[in-house]
Order: structure tokens, then sequence, then C-alpha cells
């Protein structure tokens, strides 16, 4: 005896093929968003990826495009199930099935898919960053690697569950509700033509594209430059004209196709009928696939353009070793250092020290009055490090001349790191005599090597004895250079860094970022210095090896052998998190464009087989589908890549006003890595097209 | 049995609308089998999805037994498609998933289950079509003609007042669409069934006692089949048939 109950089971199983694919979807995209979570919640990654900085938004960036792609993935594949399941339930519906009879059944149904798929997603996506995060700790060992999860995560991925278990069951109420029974019915086969726009609409969409990038990079620029207005968030709605002008570009491609069709009116006919017809899903899974493309680009992108400038830096550098201290510190000189050198073998040549002296300086400054700001002169706006010319001269071992009455501000040849530098400065002050000097900027030096973010600046000699008298040793320094002949050893440079560190007083351990300058000023007009407060970084002796420490600290000091080879551990984290999140996003993407491809194959069945009934050759029918699949991944990656291509260019352009040599390196890299990952792209092409002949042929 | 009055439905597309049918009458007397025929696009699965309730209408009464079908809801309309009607479709919409057997028996589990007698009902229709053989097959394992012969019995599981059939045979060779008339002539003739069937397929046609011509949305004749042997009656109906549906096409070249 059967019944309904048992009718559905038949059914159920009957649809196991269809259902797969949905299971799968879900499964795919709460794994992401759980793995991604977990990443975004780890006390391992938050440690290395600095609260407010570029690298934290920019990953939170990421995160809402992935989210985005995931929500549009799920909503898609429940789409793509009740279209093959529409067919069954119009059949029992058009038979006297009242949706009150059917609906338990179904939504059941729905519910436990749905449930399973995304539960059984977010426990795998645990173990997947788990099995992600340490392959790569096996090509990158790193000791501040060992990755600890925060189950924060799971609240995230909770609420996805819900979005997705709720759009599901939404969507089964949604088919019984609906009286049009041969609607229903035919929904399988039913197209979603989109409406048809000229030609001018591919060409007006990578101007908009174009358009939207500058207006959206400028924005905020022009706002601060010339309105004084600090750009609120909201000012990135001027990127809008982008995503305008993707779906723009989708739609030409969808729908008119890029090459003029005068000459061939007929060539990819039928492939490009197919791809019209159900053109409102080809153009949303073109749009989403591009998005996330974008995205893993963006993720790319970042770990070549870094290390390439950063790998350049090391290798340009002048000398081995520098470091430099304030005077009151008991620091080891040459003797001591060739002692130690002596330990490990080596010897030390060419060594050089100079002193500095650490003045007062006025500028022009920003001051905030909320939401805006003006410019303001500050009698005492920040320290500077202050070379005589002698001093430059022996170190660099170039002539300089500095006017009396000037200063010079050091730069690196590319003048990239202006922002570090004070040229609006017309007063030295002497911060223990408080003896000023009148000054005037005299442009820049460059110099690769003693370029940092505390700044050295060079005083005529006559200026610099003047200035210096009365001066405490607290604000005077040393700048030592120096080589190692022959081959440097890893163990040496290390033992340098740590008896370094440990000759140190407690006064010195601040972050570069920490000026006694503005304190002393702020103290003065009785505020509290921001870097008193808890809003500094702070950073510790008791922790050397960590990235805070080695960007931050103010005396943190240069060794090639060291930076070379603690370079991949440093920033092993920020890379480690970006290729993450690039390759969960190509995943997503190509998920996307292979379930595609499959929904192709389905919908269209028909059409194929009408196709071979016509006589068409294995040959034809095979290029058919070629001419399905190919846009369906093509599009997305040439324009997704392009599009991130350029937006990095203008943001290496932006950074700086201008496109360094390293910057160059850095884009030709990436240019190679994106052509190896269009390969692995073609890979899943053909595999996709190999899938679907065989489904057609089988 | 089947009464239908001054029925009237117009699609929407875009912002106009066009009316496909436009003030229909006509009435299925009981144990009746009537065609309606009429050119592509003149509105025939439009008036079957209307009487079936597949769509809804904008004016004019269908009665169906004593029960007027409009303005009924959604549960009690569910209701009558499955105990009143019973429907055969162009593309079969049988079920993958079951074999003949079961799909035959879905109308009477929808209406509450299929037992014995059911199953019983279910064999002997199986053997009158003459497809007992491949009761435990699936549907993509048979041949169209067969599919739809097994549709017609899923019609008749429920005993219903009316079975409305739309191109039964529009997708079936010749061979095939013989079996399937002959299936709905049985179930005339041997269960006393009801046959409302829209065909553009003059030979099919040609087997019903009554033809409606269907033009432009209106009724634009009737014909009935003269008592006689079977055969021979069948054919010179045919003959009329195409004789009448000449001069209705004729009639539109000369305006
Ligand atoms: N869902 C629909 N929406 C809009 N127009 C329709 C729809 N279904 C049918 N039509 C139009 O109504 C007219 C009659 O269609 P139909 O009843 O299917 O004709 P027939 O079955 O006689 O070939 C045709 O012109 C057709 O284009
Ligand atoms: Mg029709």
């Amino acid at each position: 005896m059967m019944t309904l109950k048992s009718l559905e089971r038949k059914l159920q199983k009957a649809d196991a093929k269809q259902a797969k694919l949905y299971l799968f979807c879900n499964f795919v995209s709460l794994l992401l968003i759980t793995a991604y979570s977990a990443m975004m919640f780890s006390p391992t990654v938050l440690l290395v990826l600095p609260e407010g900085g570029d690298s934290r938004k920019q990953m939170i960036a990421i995160f809402v495009l992935a989210l985005f792609g995931c929500v549009v993935f799920t909503i898609y594949a429940s789409g793509l199930f009740f279209r093959k399941k529409a067919k069954q339930l119009g059949t029992l519906m058009a038979l006297g099935a009242s949706g009150r009879k059917l609906l338990p059944g179904l939504l059941g149904e729905v519910f436990a898919l749905s449930a399973i798929s995304s539960l059984l997603g977010i426990v795998a996506g645990f173990p997947f960053v788990w099995i992600l995060w340490n392959s790569f700790k096996l090509i990158t060992d790193s000791n501040q690697m060992a990755l600890t999860l925060d189950f924060k995560c799971l609240y995230l991925s909770a609420v996805f569950f819900v979005i997705v278990v709720g759009f599901s069951c939404l969507n089964a109420y949604r088919y019984l509700k609906r009286t049009n029974i041969m609607e229903v019915m035919h929904e399988e086969h039913r197209n979603e033509p989109v409406r048809e726009m000229g030609r001018w609409c591919g060409p007006v969409g990578i101007g908009l594209v174009l358009g939207g990038a500058v207006l959206g990079y400028m924005g905020p620029v022009v706002c601060h430059r010339v309105l004084n207005y600090y750009a609120p968030a909201w000012l990135n709605i001027l990127y809008a004209p982008v995503f305008v002008g993707l779906y723009m570009i989708m739609l030409h491609t969808v729908v008119n196709g890029w090459r003029s069709r005068k000459k061939h009116p007929y060539k990819n006919l039928i492939a490009r009928s197919m791809m019209k017809f159900q053109g409102k899903q080809t153009v949303n899974n073109l749009l989403v696939s591009t998005v996330l493309i974008a995205g893993s680009a963006f993720g790319i992108f970042y770990l070549p353009m870094m290390s390439v400038d950063r790998i350049m830096e090391i290798k340009s550098r002048p000398y081995d070793y520098y470091y430099h201290y304030r005077a009151d510190q008991e620091i080891p000189g040459e003797e001591e250092i060739s002692a130690l050198a002596a330990q490990y073998g080596l010897a030390i040549a060419d060594f050089r020290q100079v002193p500095y002296l650490s003045l007062g300086m006025d500028g022009i400054s920003e001051v905030e009055d909320g939401n805006s700001f003006h410019y303001e002169r500050m009698p005492l706006k920040s320290e500077g490090r202050f070379l005589s010319q002698d001093s430059y001269e022996r170190i660099t071992g170039e002539k300089i001349s500095v006017q009396k009455g000037d200063y010079m501000a050091i730069s690196n040849t590319d003048e990239t790191g202006l922002y570090y530098l004070e040229d609006t400065a017309t007063v030295l002050t002497n911060m223990v005599t408080f003896q000023s000097l009148p000054t005037n900027f005299g442009g820049y030096a460059h110099y690769d090597f003693l370029m940092d973010s505390l700044g050295y600046y060079v005083l005529n000699n006559e200026d610099y004895e003047t200035i210096a008298a009365g001066l405490s040793k607290e604000w005077m320094g040393q700048t030592a250079v120096f080589n190692i002949d022959g081959q440097d050893s890893y163990e040496f440079s290390q033992d340098f860094f740590y008896t370094l560190v440990s000759s140190f007083g407690p006064e010195c351990e601040q972050p570069s970022y920490y000026d006694r300058v503005k304190k002393y000023y702020d103290n003065q007009m009785g505020e509290v210095y921001w870097g008193d407060t808890t809003r500094m970084t702070k950073i510790s002796y008791s922790e050397p090896n960590t990235s805070d420490f080695r960007m931050y600290w103010k005396y943190m000091p240069k060794s090639r052998i060291l930076d070379k080879t603690e370079f991949n551990r440093t920033f092993a984290v920020f890379l480690m998190m970006f290729l993450f999140i690039a390759i969960i996003c190509s995943l997503a993407a190509v998920i996307i464009e292979y379930t595609r491809c499959m929904t192709i194959v389905l919908n269209n069945r028909y059409v194929f087989e009408d196709l071979k009934r016509l006589g068409a050759s294995p040959g034809f029918i095979r290029k058919e589908i070629k001419g399905q699949a190919g846009p369906v991944f093509k599009i997305p990656a040439l324009v997704g890549m392009t599009a991130m291509y350029l937006l990095y260019a203008l943001l290496m352009f932006g950074n700086d006003g201008k496109i360094t040599t390293n910057e160059i390196g850095g884009l030709a890299v990436c240019l190679l890595v994106l052509l190896g990952i269009g390969g692995v792209y073609y890979l899943v092409y053909r595999y996709a097209v190999k899938n679907m002949c065989r489904q057609i042929f089988e | 049995m089947l009464y239908v009055k001054n029925l009237h439905k117009s699609y929407q597309s875009g912002n106009k609308s066009y009316n496909v049918l436009k003030g229909i009458n006509l009435s299925v007397a009981d144990q009746e089998f009537v065609a309606v025929m009429g050119p592509s696009g003149s509105g025939k699965s439009t008036l079957l999805n209307c009487i079936s309730c597949y769509i809804p209408f904008e004016q004019g009464t269908i009665t169906l037994g004593e029960q007027e079908l409009r303005g009924l809801d959604e549960n009690s309309l569910a209701k009558i498609r499955n105990e009143k009607l019973g429907f055969v479709f162009q593309d079969f919409m049988l079920l993958d998933g079951l074999t003949m057997r079961e799909n035959i028996l879905v109308p009477r589990i929808i209406w509450g289950e299929a037992d014995k007698q059911a199953e019983k009902l279910a064999d002997q229709l199986l053997a009158l079509f003459d497809i007992e053989h491949i009761a435990s097959k699936y549907p993509a394992d048979v041949s169209g003609g067969e599919r739809q012969r097994t549709a017609v019995a899923r019609s008749l599981i429920n005993q219903p007042l009316l079975i409305l059939a739309d191109e039964p045979t529009g997708n079936l060779d010749s061979k095939s669409s013989r079996a399937v008339i002959e299936s709905f002539e049985n179930a005339r003739n041997k269960l006393g069934a009801s046959i409302f069937m829209v065909t553009h397929d003059s030979f099919a046609a040609s087997f019903c006692d009554r033809v409606i011509l269907l033009k432009d949305g209106t009724v634009y004749d009737t014909l009935e089949a003269e008592p006689g042997h079977k055969e021979e009656r069948r054919g010179a109906f045919q003959d009329r048939l195409l004789g009448a549906i000449r001069e209705m096409s004729n009639m539109e070249d000369s305006l």
C-alpha cells in the first residue's frame, strides 16, 4: 500500500543526483564561510594584522566579497534545485495535490537537505583551515604561526546557516503557493531572457568601470586635499559605477558578444541564443565569478607587490648592518661587535659611526575639528634626527652641500616615503636649552639606506655646532654601519640582534612613532600625549621575534642576512592570509563556474538532443558546448583580473604619485602569477567541457 | 456534465493584453467523446487549462457535474482535479522516479492511499490498454505511445467525471497515436468515461462523437459523427472534418 509519504520518499531517491548538487553547493558555501571567519577571528591572525591597519581592512573587505559570493551561490543552488523539482511539484499539483498536502513533505526534504549540508560544511570548515594553514607552515616555517582559533567565528557561520535554511524553506513555500500550475510544470524550461541593449553597452561598461575606479579612488583624495574634509565612509559609493559597468560588460558579452558579426552572422548562433535565453542567470553568474576572481587577484597581488619591494630593498643595501641608539645607552661599539663576530669566525669591515642630534621641529599639521580639519602651524611638531654635513658624507661616501640656514631631508631615490619627513619646518629647537635656530627646507638628499620612519635630516656643519650646544646625551645619538668581511652568518646576526636588544634600557622600549617632542608639547598644553594612552601599540623587549616588534621598535637595527632570512617568517602570516583569501575566492569562483556549466547541460539537454536528431556531428556539438562553457570561464577571469591589475597599478601610482622600479618589478611578477592562475582556470575549463560532453553523449 | 458559458481569457504581455478566448460556449455530455480542433494559436490549450483551473480566467462560468468551478479556493479546486477530473498531457508528465504502475496510482495516492482495490484497478487498466508488460518499468525506458497509454490509465484511476487531454498524440507517431486513441475509446466504451480532447490531428478527432472547431478564440463550428459502422463512419467523418477545416482556412485567405 502506497501513501503520499512513501511516494515522496521514492521521488526523493530518484532526485538524488539533483540533490547532490544542491548539497554540494551548500556544503562548499558553509565550508568557505566558516574557514574564512575562522581565519578572521583567529587570534594568531589578529595578532599579525594590526587593528585599524590596511591589511585588516582588506581582509574584511574581501570577506564581504566572499560572503556576497557565497550568498549568491547558495541562492543560486536552491533555485536550481527547485527548478528541477518544479516539474514534479507541478505534475502532482495538476493531478490534484493541494499545496497544503505537499507542504510537509517538501519542507521536510528541503530542511533536511539544507540543514545537513550546511552543518557538514561548518564542521568541515575547521579541518579545511587547519590543513591549508599547516601546508603553508611547511613552506614558510615560522614560530608565530601555530594557528589558534576563536570559536566566536561560529556566530557568523550560524547566521549564514539560518539564511541558507530559511531561504530554502521560503522557496519551498513560495512554489507551493503558486496557483498557475502550468507555469510551475514548465518552470524547468522557462527562459529568462535579459533586456536587450545596443552594442554601445559593452564599451560604455568598460568606461564606467575605469571611471568608477578613478572616481572612487580620487574622491577621498580630492575631499581631503581640496575640501580639507575627512572622507566619510559613504564616499565609497563613488565606486558604484564599477559594478554597473561590470554588469553592462557581462550583459554585452551575453547578448551581443564582442566580435563584430557583420561578416559571419550565423557563427555560434546556437550557443549565443542559448546564452541569451538563460541570460539572467548567465549574467548573474558571470558577475559573481568576476567579483570573486577580482577578490582573489587582489589577495594574490599582495604577495608579489610586498615581497618584491622588500627583497629589492634588502638587496640594494650598501652595508650589511645598520643600527642607531641614544647616546645615553651602553651599546656595543666596534670592538665588542668585532669580538662577537670573531666567535662566529667572522671579521667586520667598513665600520663607520657618526653622531646625530634629536631636535624639535615645527611644521604644518592637520588639526581635526570633528569630520573636517584645517592646517595649522605647530611650534613643536615632531622630533627629527640631524646629521652634520660631514657625518653624512662619512657614512654615504657622497658629497653634499647644505646652505647655512637650511636643512635637507634624507629620502630614498624614488621619494616614496616622503610622508615620514618634515618639509615645512622653519625653526629647529634644542630640547634641553630651548635655543632655537631659524631654518628653511633645502630639498631632499637621496640615500635609500638611511630612509626610515623616524627621518634623518642634514644640517650645515656650522648650524649643527650651534644648535648642539648644551644638548644632553638623552637628545643625542649615534648611527653606525658596518660590513662583514666575506660570508655573513645567520647565527651571528641573531646574536647581534639579541645582544643589541638586551643592551637598551627600558626608556627605549618604544615604538617608532612615539615622538618625544610631540609629547613634550602636548604635556605643555595640558593634554595627554596619545602615545601614552592605550591607543599606542605596545612593544616589548620580551618579544623580540614578533612582527610588531621588528616592524615598530624605534631602534630596530637592519641586518641584510637577518632581514632576508626572517623576511619569510615575519611576513609569512601576512602573505598566508592573503594567499588564503585568494584560494578561497578562486575556489568559490571556479565552483560557481563549473556548476554553471553543469546547469547549462541540464537545462539545455533537449536543445542538444534536438541538434543530435538534426544530424549534428559530435564535433559540432562539442563546439557548441565549448561556446557555452568558454564565456563562463573566460569572461570573469579576463575582466576580474584586468580590473584588479589596473586597480593595483592605480594604487601603486597613487601611494606616491609614481610607479617605482620596484613596483614595476612587482607588477611584472603579478602578471606572471596571473598567467599561472589563468592556466589553472583553463584546466578547470577543459575538465568542465569534458564532463559536459560526457553528459550529452552518454 | 461539463458546461462552459461565455468564457473570456486574455494574456498580459508587457503592458498589452491579448484576448485569446472571446466568449466560448460549449458542453460535453455524459459518456461523450468530444474533440476540440483549431489552428495552432487558436486558444485550444488555453481553453483546456481554464477548464482545469490551471490558469485563472476573467469572465464566464464553467460547471462540472453540478459544481460551478469559479470562485472555489485552491483546496477545493485540488479536490476536484483529483476526484472529478483526469488529465492527459502532450508531454506525458509522468514522474521519472516511479514505475508505470506506480505512476498510474499517483492520483489515488494523492486522494488518500493506494489500497488493494486501487492496485487491482490499476492492473485492470494496464491490461485494458495492453501495457501490462511495462508495469514495472520506468518512464525513461519505454516508448512514447506506452507512456501516453500509461497516462491515460492514470487519468482513469480515480474514476473521474471527465478526462481532459491536451494534444495527447502530439508527440507520437501514427501507430502510437492510434493505440492511444483506442485506449480512449476503450475507456469510454468499457468504463463509461467522458472525454474532452484537444487536438490538431484530424485522424485522432475522427474517432470522436463530436468535434468543436475553434478559431480566433470563438467556436467556429461543431460537427457530429453519424451513427454507423465504426471504420466506415470514421473515414467519412475525417473527410468532413478536413473539408470544414479547409473551409475555415479559406475564409481566412479571402479576408
Ligand atoms: N502563458 C502565456 N502568456 C502569454 N500568451 C500566451 C500564453 N500561453 C499562450 N499564449 C498565447 O495565447 C494564444 C493561444 O495559445 P494556446 O492556447 O496555447 O494555443 P493552441 O493550444 O491552440 O495552439 C497564442 O497566441 C499564444 O501565443
Ligand atoms: Mg496547444
